[in-house]
């Protein structure tokens, strides 16, 4: 990487300008929303580094965010850090973590290695739902908020914040997409065996992906923790990673603005099925929407598999 | 000690006999399209809750049964005609990530129709619990240890005497040379998705009078299922039997020495094991490919 590339920044910093006005009219639900949204973009980025760009296949995102939440948490609550450092600190677990798996699972390819990244997302929402250290099954309360100064964070901040985290990710990402790096990551997508014939060394490239995705995941899980309060295992568990697949296809799996989008649209459906579900099917419950959401996937896949931004843009080539 | 061993063994074979029913439905699936159909749980949930529902609304369980296991085949059925064929010519990740979408629609279709509350079905006989060298054994895993049988039977006899059962093995080794036999490789995928799904519903009917059923009991089952499907070797249906006892036996032991918490994680971790050491399983054959 020679020079840093400024290409998403532009976007990126308008993005942040918009919500850092929006959130000082919006109800504070909706800046809630927000705070979700960017939080969800920033794992979906990681993740898309992943499966897009790199062309693996990640079940148990979930997971990562899960320990970058309990990393931060545990030790703002029990050794007083920070949630500053905690956020480092969550990323970095994630990372080791990731690292430390990725001599397991990296070894198996496609359908494998879904199975494979599913299985550690169970395994380890399983030792968050039995670690008495960190709560067990009733989970982490009284999570300390970030704090600059004498200001505690409140909504509006925290909105800010995760859509700070999403343009800086959002900006470093696309540094990794436009570089050499990115391209022989797209590379190994397209065939692995001839990837390496280039000189392309495949197996450092998608643990490096792997890592990178964990720590998007991991710092979201940090700002996730604080901004929310509470955190406990079923936050972490299977269906958010299915989740994290489906802001991930429905925005396009090559594409960072890809992962913004889709982590809006999946939230803001959740929203308004949640609404209108009960309108139109009195009998229904809102969380019926899952149906919704399962359909959606598959007529996603089966009418435009490479996403919604596949109209539009062809970021990193393809 | 040994006693509450030797009972903790006897409820994995009841929870093992299940696993290999829904792994015969993984091993079935894959060895015909190649797809890991993720949904594959839910075709449990679907039997046992349609079956729990008919009889509590006051229908005889024969009756009862018969139509749970024609409402999973037909949800089987309309998974590969709705999902899977208009995909057709997708990748394998499409295929399944699509699988999955189709696990959270009949999971989220399942609380709208039945509602969150948990249902349950009379045993089949009565009569006390067995007991077998001092341990316990519900009258009920009797009828689901019966099912493993007779599924497990009828698979045999169809893909080893039977004309179109060594069709469908001739479709699994060369699907473009078996195409040119005139071999119907699309009725066959059909096919697979239609039987997978009745013997998962006929397992949720003979297993639910044990722990009952509610809408989200597909996901365990159909963790299970695959891990089991995984740990036997995903091309083999005498695998599927192995994986499921082998994992349904070390899961109730473990979790029963550890805690309850435990056995999925337990149940995974083998699988990464067994993915590692050994991905094509206890009874597979190795990869086609890398």
């Amino acid at each position: 990487m020679r020079r840093l590339s400024t290409a998403y920044a532009p976007v990126a910093a308008v993005i942040v300008a918009v919500i850092a006005v929006l959130v000082w009219f919006l109800p504070s639900y909706y800046t809630g929303l927000l705070t979700l949204i960017g939080i969800y973009a920033l794992v979906t980025i990681g993740l898309n580094l992943f499966m897009g760009y790199a062309g693996q296949v990640s079940l148990g995102q979930a997971a990562f965010v899960g320990i970058g939440a309990y990393t931060s948490a545990v030790l703002a609550v029990k050794l007083h850090l920070t949630p500053w450092l905690g956020a480092v600190a969550g990323a970095v677990a994630a990372a080791l973590v990731a690292f430390a798996l990725s001599f397991i699972v990296l070894r198996l390819r496609e359908n494998l290695l879904a199975l494979a990244t599913l299985a550690l997302g169970i395994v380890i929402n399983v030792v968050f739902n039995e670690w008495d250290f960190i709560g067990g099954s009733s989970g982490f309360k009284g999570i300390p908020g970030f704090a600059l100064g004498s200001f505690v964070f409140d909504q509006r901040a925290y909105a800010i914040l995760a859509w700070v985290l999403v343009g800086v990710g959002i900006w470093f990402a696309g540094n990794v997409v436009q570089s050499t790096y990115g391209r022989a990551l797209i590379a190994v997508s397209a065939g692995e065996l001839g990837a390496q014939a280039l000189g392309v060394n495949s197996e450092g490239l998608r643990r490096q992906a792997f890592v990178l995705s964990a720590v998007y995941a991991g710092i979201a899980g940090a700002v996730y923790a604080s901004s929310f309060t509470y955190i406990d295992p079923t936050s972490f568990g299977f269906l958010l990673s299915v989740n994290f697949v489906l802001m991930s296809v429905i925005g396009g799996l090559r594409s960072l603005w890809g992962a913004v989008i889709g982590a809006a649209i999946v939230v803001a459906l959740g929203q308004i099925l949640q609404t209108v579900i009960p309108l139109v099917l009195p009998g229904a419950r809102g969380d019926f929407q899952s149906f919704f959401l399962g359909v959606i996937l598959v007529a996603m896949l089966i009418l435009m598999p490479r996403g919604l931004t596949s109209r539009f843009a062809s970021d990193g080539a393809a | 000690m040994t006693a509450a061993l030797w009972q903790y063994f006897l409820g994995g074979v009841v929870d093992g006999a299940i696993f290999a029913l829904v792994a015969a439905g993984f091993v079935l699936i894959y060895q015909v399209t190649g797809i890991i159909n993720l949904a594959q749980g839910e075709f449990v949930m679907i039997g046992g809750m349609t079956a729990a529902a008919l009889t509590t609304g006051g229908m005889p369980v024969v009756g009862a049964a018969a139509i749970a296991v024609v409402v999973a085949a037909t949800a089987g059925g309309l998974t590969y005609l709705l999902a899977i064929r208009p995909a057709r010519g997708g990748t394998a990740l499409t295929l399944l990530f699509i699988t999955l979408g189709v696990d959270v629609a009949l999971r989220g279709l399942a609380l709208f129709v039945w509602g969150t509350n948990p249902y349950s079905l009379p045993p089949f006989s009565a009569g006390n619990a067995i007991v077998v060298f001092g341990g316990a054994l519900p009258p009920q895993a009797l009828w689901v240890l019966g099912t493993d049988v007779l599924v497990f039977a009828a698979l045999y006899l169809f893909f080893r005497h039977t004309r179109m059962g060594t069709a469908v093995r001739a479709a699994v080794a060369n699907p473009p040379i078996a195409s040119t036999f005139g071999i119907p490789l699309r009725t066959f995928a059909f096919g697979s998705f239609v039987v997978a799904a009745a013997i998962g519903g006929l397992g949720g009917v003979v297993i639910t009078p044990i722990p009952g059923v509610q809408y989200d009991a597909g996901l365990t089952y159909g963790l299970a299922g695959f891990v089991s499907a995984v740990l036997g070797g995903i091309d083999s249906l005498p695998g599927a039997l192995l994986g499921g006892f082998t994992l349904g036996i070390v899961e109730h032991v473990a979790a029963g020495l550890l805690s309850p918490g435990w056995d999925q994680g337990i149940g995974f971790f083998i699988l990464l094991l067994v993915l590692v050491v050994r991905p094509q399983g206890l009874l597979g054959r190795a990869a086609r490919r890398a």
